[in-house]
């Protein structure tokens, strides 16, 4: 059988979609169709769940001190090993899983450049924004579910079955979405970076830098708590309990702005990206 | 096969500065529909900026330029979708197969069906000679290999226009020769602007020329005007027998400027310039034979071939600098 140009069906995506679903499924091909998806569970079942395991053996033997609404939250609540287990997931899935996003997310833009094979795409009808987007997307999803909703799921089992606690799995699902919005906010910062330098160093030093430096930088600035995503993960200094955690726990947030500000973060992150690729000369 | 007036490509002062270096100046170029246009250059004259330029991979900064009537700055999305395009140095995503590679091109430019859409990879992947290792990834491939699947990718989808950015530069023998083949068959349907620098392919397949020379255009012609300007007031006659009575007689008409004599095994062989070549044409080989005792195994008109008239041309370029 031949085919011919009349039996094909052209494609109908236009403007900044125009190329946008069969990038992304090479982009979701590359995560799910290859051996990286199982990599990817493996490495954060370990990781997470391994040291969340050993962080509630390590207190299962302190008295369980029941959970309270209003409880003081770093005394009692920090006794319990489901509690001290939810922090140790909520911590290390707050700068493990970004690492691996930042590196995956500036490697996807730059090595793409770098290797040539962004122009070799770029030659053909997709747009920039699409390009940027699928990228983006398939990373999201891809440590979506490999990264937060699989070992989330697994905490939950870790908690409730092993750690004692009752906790609300629409209130636990709630922190992981917390966990997730803080892992997009360095992989859409890699993003951008990675459309803004053509060298690894800049990307990697700022991401990283923010990630693990944030607590040198709350001691200079301490204002920037409240629009960074440093507290949805991490203490924010004092006895303060990560957003996440007391989200999980049914507590109330003592403020909602690092959430809308960290959102409003990965959008402008996303729109330089896209303005600066559209830019780009290859 | 004629080529039709309607142009595909034409650029009008098209300008291209990197960091205050002029790569192209002021280009302004016409291809015509169903052509195969070759677009020669040295190392560095601007020839894949110009391709960049067309597919929007890059910007102008001066000058304009159209692709099937369509501004190669503000309706690139459109002009893609009608083009075929392989790089200098095509790269593909190594973990993929040949198949996958073709695959995920064609979804550029289909939505469906699925089943057509693999028939014409199937199509594509026999037609460079790729069929036996469409399963295998990119990354265990030779550079010939590479090659011959850059222009696979670069027809998958019909195109109407094929670019190819020295598509024969990295193949063995064999190998170019296929390619030109492939080159010749697309003519039938797509119209082919590809630079290269080896000129013989040039000679061979192109029906139209254009000479880049350190950003600038220095000749555009077809390819038959171009090469009769590299004829020669010269001509080579080759004789055996008495050749010292032929080489008097040569050498007494006024119309000859000179001669230059080549003696090997009972043959001399003369290059004899004139000033008067439509004469020389006409007389040379009655002269030669009016005294008898000799015969004549060749005569013709000296030719600059594509590379002599590339040649000149460029370097009359630089002097004029």
């Amino acid at each position: 059988m031949s085919a011919n140009a009349a039996s094909l069906v052209p494609s109908r995506e236009r403007g900044w979609q125009m190329g946008l679903g069969n990038m992304l499924a090479k982009e979701n091909g590359a995560w799910w169709r290859t051996r990286r998806w199982w990599v990817q569970c493996l490495l954060w079942l370990i990781v997470l769940n391994g040291l969340m395991a050993l962080a509630i053996k390590s207190v299962e033997s302190e008295p369980e001190v029941a959970l309270e609404p209003r409880a003081s939250i770093s005394g009692p609540l920090m006794e319990s090993a489901a509690i001290t287990g939810l922090i140790v997931f909520v911590a290390i899935a707050g700068i493990a899983v970004p690492i691996a996003a930042i590196s995956m997310g500036q490697d996807s833009i730059l090595g793409e450049r770098h290797s040539g094979t962004a122009a070799w795409v770029l030659s053909k009808p997709i747009s920039r924004p699409a390009f940027i987007l699928a990228k983006l997307i398939a990373l999201g999803l891809g440590f979506l579910a490999t990264g937060v909703v699989l070992p989330g799921a697994i905490a939950y089992l870790e908690v409730t079955a092993f750690g004692g606690a009752q906790l609300s799995w629409l209130a636990f699902s709630g922190a992981m979405g917390l966990v997730f919005l803080n892992l997009l906010f360095y992989l859409t910062l890699a993003l951008m970076l990675g459309a803004l330098f053509h060298g690894r160093g800049p990307v990697l030093g700022i991401t990283l830098g923010l990630l693990l430096g944030y607590q040198l930088i709350l001691q200079l600035a301490p204002w920037l708590a409240a629009v960074m995503p440093w507290t949805l993960v991490g203490s924010a200094g004092q006895d303060g309990l990560p957003l996440a955690g007391l989200l999980a726990l049914g507590q109330p947030l003592p403020t909602v702005a690092p959430i809308i500000a960290t959102a409003l973060w990965c959008v402008l992150f996303v729109a330089v990206a896209i303005w600066r690729f559209r830019r780009e000369e290859f | 096969m004629e080529t039709n007036g309607t142009p595909v490509i034409e650029t009008e002062g098209l300008t291209k500065t990197y960091k205050g270096v002029e790569a192209l100046k002021s280009l302004s170029l016409r291809v015509s529909k169903n052509s195969i246009f070759g677009f020669l250059g040295p190392n560095g004259a601007g020839k894949t900026t110009t391709i960049k330029l067309l597919l929007g991979l890059a910007r102008p900064t001066g000058g304009s330029g159209l692709v099937f009537g369509k501004d190669i700055e503000k309706e690139s999305d459109e002009i893609r979708r009608r083009v075929g395009y392989l790089s200098q140095d095509p790269r593909y995503y190594e973990y993929m197969t040949a198949r996958e590679t073709l695959r995920f091109t064609a979804r550029f430019f289909y939505e469906g069906p699925r089943a057509e859409i693999e028939t014409r990879v199937g199509e594509t992947l026999d037609l460079v000679g790729l069929a036996d290792k469409a399963d295998r990834p990119i990354k265990g491939f030779s550079g010939g290999e590479r090659q011959r699947l850059g222009i696979a990718q670069a027809q998958v989808n019909y195109p109407d226009l094929l670019i190819l950015d020295e598509p024969a530069a990295s193949l063995d023998p064999q190998g170019r020769h296929d390619v030109l083949e492939v080159m010749e068959r697309l003519r039938k349907h797509t119209t082919i602007f590809y630079s290269t620098h080896i000129l013989g392919d040039v000679q061979r397949v192109s029906d139209t020329v254009a000479i880049l020379n350190r950003g600038e255009l220095v000749a555009q012609a077809p390819i038959e005007e171009l090469l009769a300007r590299g004829q020669t007031a010269a001509f080579t006659l080759t004789v055996q027998g008495d050749s010292a009575s032929v080489e008097a007689r040569l050498r007494s008409q006024p119309w000859v400027t000179g001669i230059e004599a080549i003696s090997r095994n009972g043959t001399v062989s003369w290059q004899i310039r004139v000033s008067d070549p439509a004469m020389a044409e006409s007389q040379l080989v009655p002269l030669a034979l009016a005294g008898g005792g000799v015969t004549v195994s060749e005569f013709g008109r000296n030719h600059k071939n594509l590379e002599d008239v590339f040649l000149s041309i460029v370097e009359e370029s630089n002097h004029e600098r």
